[in-house]
């Protein structure tokens, strides 16, 4: 039984037009699912945290606890 | 890195990129064998020619047809050098890459030029296996 000539030219080039969108695809996606799931959940919890944040009250229990060097904890 | 020339050669079926002009006829994959075929059967072909011409060939897209190698194989004949002619048939196999049909099939339509020129496989020299 003799061997039917396959093809021989061409191969890098039809792998690559099969398997080079699909890379660039993935690409995309992994890209997305960690914007999705990483940085807009991140994003979100510093507003979260800043919404509402006290800076000047925040900076008061500091001075208390006696953190600073440049200003005393009030009385004494 | 891929420039629009070599995504035009991928729909092409030449597969030769030594300049990638977009312009100018495009060289049929008849042409361009004939030429491979008359590069190796230069009678006074010298060694340094059969090894640049395999390198290059060996660069191309594609796994050269058999009757270029049979070319390069009486080329090895003409030189002495039946190092280079086991080498082609090594190359031609890692060239198929995982097509493993390829191999086979020039092998057995090189089969009567082996056997002319007394050129044993890796196979048969048992080293085709590390």
């Amino acid at each position: 039984m003799s061997l039917a000539k396959p093809a021989m030219r061409g191969l890098l080039a039809k792998r690559l037009r099969f398997h080079l969108p699909i890379a660039f695809g993935l690409s995309l996606v992994a890209a997305a699912a960690f914007k999705f799931a990483v940085t807009e959940p991140r994003k979100q919890a510093y507003a979260d945290f800043y919404k509402h944040y006290d800076s000047t009250k925040e900076f008061n229990a500091m001075r208390e606890a006696g953190v600073f060097e440049s200003v005393r904890p009030t009385g004494k | 890195m891929l420039s629009s020339d070599c995504l035009w050669s991928f729909s092409s079926t030449a597969s030769v990129a030594a300049r990638s002009y977009s312009h100018g006829k495009q060289e049929t994959d008849e042409e361009f064998d004939a030429r491979w075929v008359t590069y190796f059967s230069k009678p006074d072909i010298d060694a340094w020619e059969l090894r640049k011409g395999m390198n290059t060939l060996i660069g191309y897209d594609l796994v050269p047809e058999p009757k270029i190698l049979e070319a390069a194989l009486r080329a090895c004949r003409r030189l002495n050098d039946l190092a280079s002619a086991i080498r082609i048939l090594e190359a031609v196999k890692d060239k198929s890459g995982p097509h493993k049909e390829i191999y086979p099939y020039v092998l057995q339509e090189l089969q009567p030029t082996l056997n002319e020129l007394g050129i044993p496989t890796p196979e048969e020299l048992g080293i085709d296996k590390a």
